[in-house]
C-alpha cells in the first residue's frame, strides 16, 4: 500500500492522540504534582524524551516557531512513515528498526507543537561558530580524513562507546531508547539517560565546584532550587566531544514539572569560544513505565573491532 | 587526534575545609578522627560513636529515614585487598612486570569465611586458567562493568542514593550503577552485567538478592568467578555512622560445592566535607589492550592483515 | 503478504541527534556487495547492547555446519514489551537476508530475519500495520 495512505492513517491516529493528550494536560493541575516530604516537586521516576521534533528547525520554516495542531499532525505522520530501502544499496545495510521496536511509532512521545527544540536564536538553529572554533574543527576534520581507521582511538566517540551526541548537558532526545530515570534525594538529583546509562550526579547542597583542572566528558554539575524549578549549571567540559563545549563553556538547565506526568526541560549553552551567541532550547519529557534496562555499550561492542578488522582486510587486499 | 581526557591535566588539590580533629583511643587502634565543622554531630559524639563502633554492633548514632531504617546516603569505599584476591595470599608479582612494584599484588588476610572458595574441581581449573590469563582476560582490565559483589570492593568509591522505592548506587569505576528495588519485586527479566537487585530491610540490615548476573564478570583480579547461575545475597549493616559491614553470599551450584560468604568493612569517604564521585570512564584506557592488534600500525609492522 | 518495511528516512533521523542509529556506520562493518541469504538453527542468543547478536548454525550443501552471527538492534525496547531472550528459542529455524562482514567473517547484519512460517523475528502487536483502511 502506498506511503501516502499510510501517512494519512497515521495522521488521523496522531491527531487523535494529540487531542487526548491535550485534554490530559488541561486537566492536570499544580496540586497533583507529587511532592516530597519537604514540599518540593518530586521528579523521581522514569521519563521518555522521545519526540519527532528536531533539534534544529528545518531552514525552510525560517522563523516559524510553532505548528498548528493540524500542521503538527501532518508533520508527525511524515516523520513516522517507514520507507523502503532498495536492496543492494548502502542504505539497505541495516537491521530493521521496526522489528526491534525501535522506530518512533512504538515510543511514548510528548506533545510538542514547536518546530524545533532550539528556541533561541530566532531561526531555531545552532548559531554560527567563531573563527577559532572553525579552525579547530577544520584541523580535526583534516586529521580524521587521513587517519579515520588507523586505530580504535581514531573512531568516533559513539562507535567507541565513550559518549554519544545526546549525552550530558544539554541532554537531547535520541531516535530510540530515549528514556531517562531520575532519582531524587534531599540533597541530590541523579539523572540517567538510558543510552549510555551513566548517572549524572547533581548535588543540590550548594557545595563548591571542583577544580577547573578536572575536565570530564560529562562536565561537572551543581544544582539549586529556584521555587519549584531545579536549576543546574555545568562546567568542566573537555572540548573533545561532538557537542564541542570547551573548558570555558557553561550550560544552564532548568527542570520544572508542569504536571504530574510532564517535566519541562530547558537549557542554555554559553561558550563564546565556540559560538557567536548563546543558544537555548526546550522540550518536555513524559512519564513512562520503568524499569530502565542496562545499556552496557562497551561490553557488547563487537562493532568496533569488526569495523577495524574489515578495514585491515580491505587494506591487505589493496582495496584501500 | 588522540588526546586523552585527564592525562595531560594536573589534578588540583581538593579544597580542604576547616577540620576539627579529635584524638581517640579505641579498643583496636589509636586513631585521629577528623570531621568538618559543619557536621551536625559534634566531634565528641563522633569520637564516641567511632570508638563504640569498633568495639561492638551498631548504636543509636546512625542517621535514619522517616521510616526509621538506617540512612545510607553518602560516598563509601572498601579499604580491603579483596579486589586483588579474595583468598588469603602473600605479596606477589603483578600481571605485568613492566610497571614494577606498582602493579605488584599486596598481601591479604583473605575475606572468604572459611578461608578458601569451595570450587568444584572443573571450576577450580577454570579459575586457575583465568589467573594465568588475567593480564588480558580480567574484565576490569577491559573496563567492563564489575558486577556484584565486585563493584562493592573496587579500589574506587561508590555513592548511595536512598529513596523509599529504590536505592540507587553509582560506582565511580566505569561509571557503573544499579537500582536496588525496594518495592514491587519481580524476578530478573533479563541478564545484565550488574544484575537485578531486590532489596528489603531486616532490622538495621539492608538485604539484597541479586540474580540475572550474566556470568561474564570476575570476583577479583585473581580470576575468581561465578557463573550466570549465581544468586548473590548481600547484607549491608551500618556500624556507627561511618562504617558499614558488608557480606555477600554466593550460591552457584554449577561452580561451587556450597554457598560461601565474603565479608569486609566499608568506610565512609570523609576526606572532604562534601565528597563526590569523579568520572572514571576507562574505555579509552583499555582500547590498546583490546583492539591494539587491529590497528594499522600493528598490522603493518606484522606484515599481515591482523586476521590470520 | 506483508509489506517489506524499510528503515526510517535518514534525513529525518539526522535532524534529531547524531546518535540515532549511528552507534556505528553499518556500511563500514558490512559489505553491500556481499548480500547473503541464510537458513540456520539458533544456537545462541546474545540480547545485548549496543546491538543484539543471534548465532545460527547453517548447514552447507556438502553437510558441513558453519555458525553465523547475525547482528540486530538494541533489545531494550523489546524488554519493555515483555520480550526476553527466551522468545528466540534455541533450535528454532530462522531465515536471514543480510549483508556479510567486510572482512569475510561469518557475520552478517540481518536486514530481514524471519521464522520459517514467515513471521518477523520480534513481530509485535504495536508494529505499524500493513494495511489501514
Amino acid at each position: 500500500m502506498s506511503n501516502r495512505s499510510l501517512a494519512g492513517a497515521i495522521g488521523v491516529l496522531a491527531a487523535g492522540a494529540l487531542l487526548v493528550s491535550a485534554q490530559l494536560v488541561a486537566q492536570s493541575s499544580d496540586s497533583e504534582i507529587p511532592r516530597t516530604a519537604a514540599g518540593k516537586p518530586n521528579f523521581q521516576g522514569h521519563w521518555s524524551s522521545a519526540t519527532v521534533t528536531p533539534l534544529q528547525r528545518p531552514q525552510e520554516l525560517a522563523d516559524k516557531e510553532f505548528f498548528t495542531p493540524e500542521e503538527f499532525a501532518e508533520y508527525e505522520a511524515g516523520r513516522l512513515v517507514v520507507t523502503e530501502t532498495e536492496a543492494n544499496t548502502a542504505g539497505d545495510v541495516h537491521y530493521q528498526l521496526v522489528d526491534f521496536g525501535l522506530d518512533r511509532s512504538q515510543n511514548d512521545r510528548a506533545v510538542n507543537l514547536r518546530t524545533s527544540i532550539i528556541t533561541a536564536p530566532a531561526d531555531g538553529r545552532i548559531p554560527s561558530t567563531t573563527p577559532e572554533a572553525q579552525a579547530i574543527a577544520a584541523e580535526r576534520r583534516a586529521y580524521s580524513q587521513e587517519h579515520a581507521y588507523d586505530s580504535a582511538s581514531n573512531r568516533p566517540l559513539a562507535e567507541r562507546c565513550i559518549t554519544w551526541g545526546h549525552n550530558g548537558a544539554p541532554m537531547t532526545p535520541v531516535g530510540y531508547n530515549s528514556n531517562n530515570q531520575i532519582i531524587q534525594t534531599g540533597d541530590h538529583l541523579v539523572f540517567v539517560q538510558e543510552m549510555m546509562q551513566e548517572p549524572r550526579i547533581i548535588p543540590l547542597d550548594g557545595r563548591d565546584r571542583i577544580s577547573a583542572e578536572i575536565p570530564q566528558w560529562f562536565g561537572s554539575s551543581r544544582g539549586h532550587w529556584e521555587g519549584d524549578t531545579i536549576v543546574v549549571e555545568t562546567t568542566n567540559y573537555t572540548g573533545l566531544t561532538n557537542r564541542n563545549i570547551t573548558p570555558t563553556g557553561k550550560v544552564t538547565e532548568r527542570f520544572t514539572m508542569t504536571g504530574p506526568d510532564t517535566v519541562l526541560y530547558q537549557f542554555t549553552v554559553d561558550d563564546p569560544k565556540v559560538w557567536t551567541s548563546t543558544w537555548s532550547g526546550e522540550y518536555s519529557m513524559s512519564r513512562t513505565e520503568g524499569p530502565m534496562f542496562e545499556y552496557a555499550c562497551h561490553e557488547g561492542n563487537y562493532g568496533l573491532p569488526n569495523i577495524l578488522s574489515g578495514i585491515r582486510a580491505e587494506e591487505a587486499a589493496g582495496l584501500r | 587526534m588522540n588526546r586523552q581526557v585527564g592525562s595531560r591535566f594536573v589534578a588540583g588539590h581538593p579544597p580542604y575545609a576547616k577540620l576539627r580533629c579529635g584524638l581517640m583511643l579505641s579498643v583496636v587502634a589509636l586513631s585521629i578522627a577528623c570531621q568538618p565543622q559543619e557536621a551536625v554531630v559534634d566531634s565528641g559524639q563522633q569520637a564516641a560513636a567511632q570508638a563504640a563502633s569498633t568495639a561492638g554492633p551498631a548504636n543509636g548514632a546512625i542517621a535514619r529515614t522517616a521510616a526509621g531504617v538506617p540512612q545510607l546516603d553518602g560516598v563509601w569505599q572498601a579499604m580491603s585487598s579483596a579486589n586483588w584476591d579474595l583468598e588469603p595470599h602473600a605479596a606477589r608479582q603483578g600481571a605485568s612486570e613492566v610497571l614494577g612494584a606498582i602493579a605488584a599484588v599486596p598481601p591479604g588476610l583473605g575475606v572468604v569465611e572459611g578461608g578458601r572458595i569451595p570450587y568444584l574441581p572443573d571450576a577450580l581449573e577454570q579459575r586457575d586458567q583465568n589467573f594465568a590469563n588475567r593480564r588480558t582476560e580480567d574484565p576490569e582490565a577491559k573496563c567492563f562493568r564489575p558486577g556484584i559483589p565486585r563493584a562493592t570492593y573496587m579500589p574506587q568509591p561508590f555513592q548511595i542514593f536512598q529513596t523509599d522505592s529504590e536505592i540507587f548506587i553509582a560506582y565511580q569505576y566505569a561509571i557503573s550503577s544499579r537500582s536496588i528495588y525496594m518495592q514491587d519485586h519481580i524476578d530478573a527479566p533479563v541478564d545484565s552485567w550488574m544484575g537485578w537487585s531486590n532489596g528489603r530491610w531486616e532490622g538495621d540490615t539492608l538485604v539484597v538478592e541479586v540474580t540475572g548476573l550474566n556470568g561474564q564478570t570476575w570476583l577479583d583480579r585473581a580470576g575468581n568467578f561465578a557463573s550466570a547461575n549465581a544468586r548473590v545475597t548481600e547484607r549491608y549493616t551500618p556500624e556507627g555512622q561511618n562504617h558499614m559491614w558488608y557480606e555477600a553470599t554466593i550460591d552457584d551450584p554449577t561452580v561451587f560445592e556450597r554457598p560461601w560468604t565474603l565479608s569486609l568493612m566499608l568506610h565512609r569517604v570523609m576526606d572532604q566535607p562534601n565528597p563526590e564521585l569523579l568520572e572514571f570512564k576507562c574505555v579509552e584506557f583499555a582500547e590498546e589492550l583490546m583492539y591494539g592488534h587491529l590497528s594499522k600500525a600493528a598490522v603493518q609492522s606484522e606484515g599481515g592483515t591482523g586476521n590470520e | 503478504m506483508k509489506t517489506t518495511y524499510g528503515i526510517l528516512i535518514v534525513g529525518a533521523l539526522a535532524l534529531v541527534s547524531v546518535g540515532v542509529r549511528a552507534h556505528h556506520a553499518f556500511a563500514t562493518e558490512f559489505d553491500v556487495e556481499r548480500p547473503v541469504e541464510l537458513t540456520g538453527i539458533v544456537s545462541k542468543v546474545e540480547m545485548i547492547n549496543p546491538h543484539s547478536w543471534i548465532h545460527i548454525d547453517v548447514t552447507e550443501a556438502g553437510g558441513a555446519t558453519t555458525t553465523w552471527m547475525i547482528e540486530g538492534g538494541s533489545p531494550n525496547a523489546l524488554y519493555r514489551q515483555g520480550i526476553t531472550k527466551n522468545s528466540v528459542p534455541l533450535g528454532a529455524e530462522l531465515f536471514v537476508f543480510g549483508y556479510q562482514a567486510r572482512d569475510g567473517g561469518m557475520r552478517a547484519v540481518g536486514r530481514t530475519i524471519t521464522f520459517s512460517d514467515g513471521r518477523a523475528l520480534f513481530f509485535s502487536g504495536t508494529q505499524v500495520p500493513d494495511e489501514v483502511d
